[in-house]
Parts: structure tokens; C-alpha cells; sequence
């Protein structure tokens, strides 16, 4: 297999950058390239360390944009930058480069939801399917060509931190398939065709505004709770509300059976459609 | 409190029940989204709250350091 890339960098953090390192060292003795991996933003529960130190990957975490930039800079020789959950924009001077290929994973399925945290905004906005795109990196967020797409189902509890994760899945499933079609330079990518009006996602925008409005319909309650749902991971800030006219703050929330009502301080219900009930604690403030 | 932790275990990471050594999470045992059912779990059963600041590899690294997790946390409450 041959391939006129001498170097491939993997950018990124969490599941899916850890999958890819690891698909792109096994098939490092295929072409023969280069692997490096640069950690750009730091997670407590990262492991792209360890797979490095296990695999003999060269890592760098290099947290600075500029310190980033400058080093891909330097690189002269014909090099495969792969961004797998990476929140680094290149700036055009990396893109432009005539030696460099960037190809970026987005967790939506362009053109529609560029940006950042989509799976958040899938939920939020009540679609039933979402999934995946490869494409090449442009000067424009989000706007390259389309390498590949691969979908997936939402389903009515899913929660944003279960959509990445599923997402992250099939992230590296479509990497496996179109990787030698990248390296080879023979992928068929397609250019994107932009809806009007369409929207971009920014990182400081929050579903709902970050606020829970409890006279809203609770099915919306609902998705508004699940698209914000990443876990301890602080994507978003908690959400406030107004409980009997006292502002609070979130703390949890789940689906439960009737039969599992329990009256108590800082918790609420609201009755779903399915004949469930939607449990929120909060904490008043 | 430490019957609970197992059977929540059991649920969403069986391997963790089993597993001896000193990181589930860099021998591949359990990753960072099984780590987010667990402690919502965990919050949801024993109605604590685990700051992100708890949410870190060394809490999670075998099943008794999920305990004590726990242990301490419902002292502190």
C-alpha cells in the first residue's frame, strides 16, 4: 500500500481520538508513515497517554493555540493532520499549506449543525436521527468537502453524553472505511451544499439558554435536560429555574415509574406522556 | 452502602466487579462515559453529590476506591 504521506498526526481527546490513534499505528506498518499524536485540550479521564506510551507514539500536549501553531507550522514534510473530537480551529495559514491535508470528524451530520456541541442541540431540537461526518478541513468551521457520514438513531431518553459516545462509534467506523482512500488521496469527497439560513453552534451557546422553564410542556423539559446531560464534564453550566418563584439550581434529574414518587424537599415531578413521571432535585439558592 | 455500589457496578461495568489491579480506567476496564452512568447512579441511590472534582481517575481506578468514594462523601453529607 502506498501512500505520499511521510507523517500523520492525530489532534484530539476522549474515545474517539484514543480509537484512531490506535487504528492509525496498526496500520502504520502498511505505508510506512510517521505517527504522532498532540494532546490540545486536557480531560481528567483521558487515556491517549497511556495508548501512546503502550504503542511507542510520540505524544505532546501542547494546551496553547499559538505554541499549536507554530509547530504545525514548522512541519515541511507532506503530513495527514487527523482532528477526531478536537476543538482546535486550524487557522488558514495551516490549512492553506500545500503539505498538509486535515481531515476533521464533526458529530453531526453536515451541513446542518456546525459548530460545537451538537448532539446537544440534536436532542434539544427534537430530531430522531443524527450521526457523523469526515471532511476536510477548510478555512471555513465546519464547511469542507464530505468524505463520509455514517447515521444513527436518537431515541426518546437518550442523553447527549450517550449520543457521543454512540457518535464516537461511528466515528471510527467511518474513518476505517474511507483512511485508505485519504491516504491514497482518492476519496470522493463531496462538496457541501449550505441550506439558507443556516446556523452555526457556538462553544458559549447553551440549549434553553441554560434556563428550565417548569411551564414549559415536560417533554421539552425533558430534551432540554438530556441535550445538557454530558455528566460531571462541565460542557454546560447547571441549569437555573424558578421553583415557586425562588431561583434554583439543577442538580439531577431522571425518568421514574409512578410507583416511585417519594415526596421530598427540592424535588419535583411532571408527568410524561409515556405514563412516567420526570424527577428533578434541585437545590434552591 | 457497599452491596449497592456492587450491584450498580454489576449494571453498567460487570468486568469492574472481577477486576483487581490499580486502574480500570488505563487497563481498559471502564471509560470515561461508564464512569458518567456510574456516578449518576450512584447520586440517584445514596441522593449524594459528587463534584467533578471527585470525578477523576484515582476514584475509579478498582471498585473499592469507589467505596470509599462513596464512604466519604455520604460522611460528608
Amino acid at each position: 500500500m502506498e501512500t505520499d504521506f511521510c507523517r500523520v498526526i492525530v489532534i484530539g481527546y476522549g474515545k474517539a481520538a484514543g480509537e484512531i490513534l490506535k487504528y492509525t499505528a496498526d496500520r502504520q506498518a502498511d505505508y510506512g508513515y510517521r505517527l504522532e499524536f498532540i494532546e490540545h485540550e486536557i480531560h481528567a479521564l483521558s487515556v491517549t497517554r497511556q495508548i501512546c506510551e503502550e504503542r511507542e507514539i510520540p505524544f505532546s500536549s501542547m494546551p496553547d493555540k499559538r505554541e499549536l501553531g507554530a509547530y504545525l507550522e514548522g512541519i515541511r514534510e507532506k503530513t495527514l493532520i487527523i482532528s477526531a473530537s478536537n476543538n482546535y480551529l486550524f487557522p488558514a495559514f495551516l490549512v492553506e499549506r500545500e503539505n498538509n491535508t486535515i481531515i476533521n470528524f464533526h458529530n453531526a451530520l453536515l451541513p446542518d449543525y456546525p459548530g460545537r456541541n451538537a448532539p446537544s442541540w440534536v436532542i434539544y431540537k427534537g430530531e430522531e436521527q443524527t450521526g457523523i461526518t469526515w471532511h476536510y478541513v477548510t478555512t471555513g468551521v465546519d464547511e469542507g468537502s464530505i468524505i463520509i457520514q455514517k447515521t444513527c438513531e436518537i431515541g426518546p431518553d437518550t442523553k447527549a453524553y450517550e449520543l457521543t459516545e454512540r457518535l464516537m462509534d461511528l466515528a471510527c467506523e467511518g474513518f476505517k472505511e474511507c483512511f485508505d482512500t485519504v491516504l491514497s488521496e482518492k476519496a470522493e469527497a463531496k462538496p457541501q451544499i449550505f441550506p439558507p439560513g443556516r446556523r452555526m453552534y457556538r462553544s458559549t451557546e447553551v440549549p434553553g439558554e441554560g434556563f428550565l422553564d417548569l411551564a414549559e410542556d415536560a417533554e421539552k423539559i425533558y430534551r432540554l435536560l438530556r441535550s445538557v446531560d454530558y455528566g460531571k464534564t462541565g460542557v454546560f453550566p447547571p441549569l437555573q429555574t424558578l421553583v415557586e418563584g425562588v431561583r434554583a439550581e439543577v442538580l439531577r434529574y431522571r425518568k421514574v415509574s409512578p410507583e416511585k414518587k417519594k415526596e421530598e424537599a427540592g424535588m419535583l415531578y411532571l408527568p410524561l406522556a409515556d405514563g412516567n413521571l420526570l424527577k428533578i432535585k434541585y437545590k434552591s439558592r | 452502602m457497599e452491596e449497592k455500589v456492587l450491584e450498580i457496578l454489576e449494571e453498567y461495568c460487570e468486568e469492574a466487579l472481577d477486576y483487581v489491579g490499580e486502574n480500570m480506567m488505563e487497563e481498559g476496564v471502564i471509560d470515561s462515559f461508564t464512569v458518567i452512568n456510574i456516578v449518576s447512579e450512584l447520586e440517584d441511590v445514596f441522593d449524594i453529590e459528587i463534584d467533578a472534582k471527585y470525578v477523576v481517575a484515582d476514584n475509579f481506578r478498582n471498585k473499592e476506591a469507589i467505596m470509599e468514594l462513596v464512604r466519604r462523601l455520604l460522611e460528608e453529607a
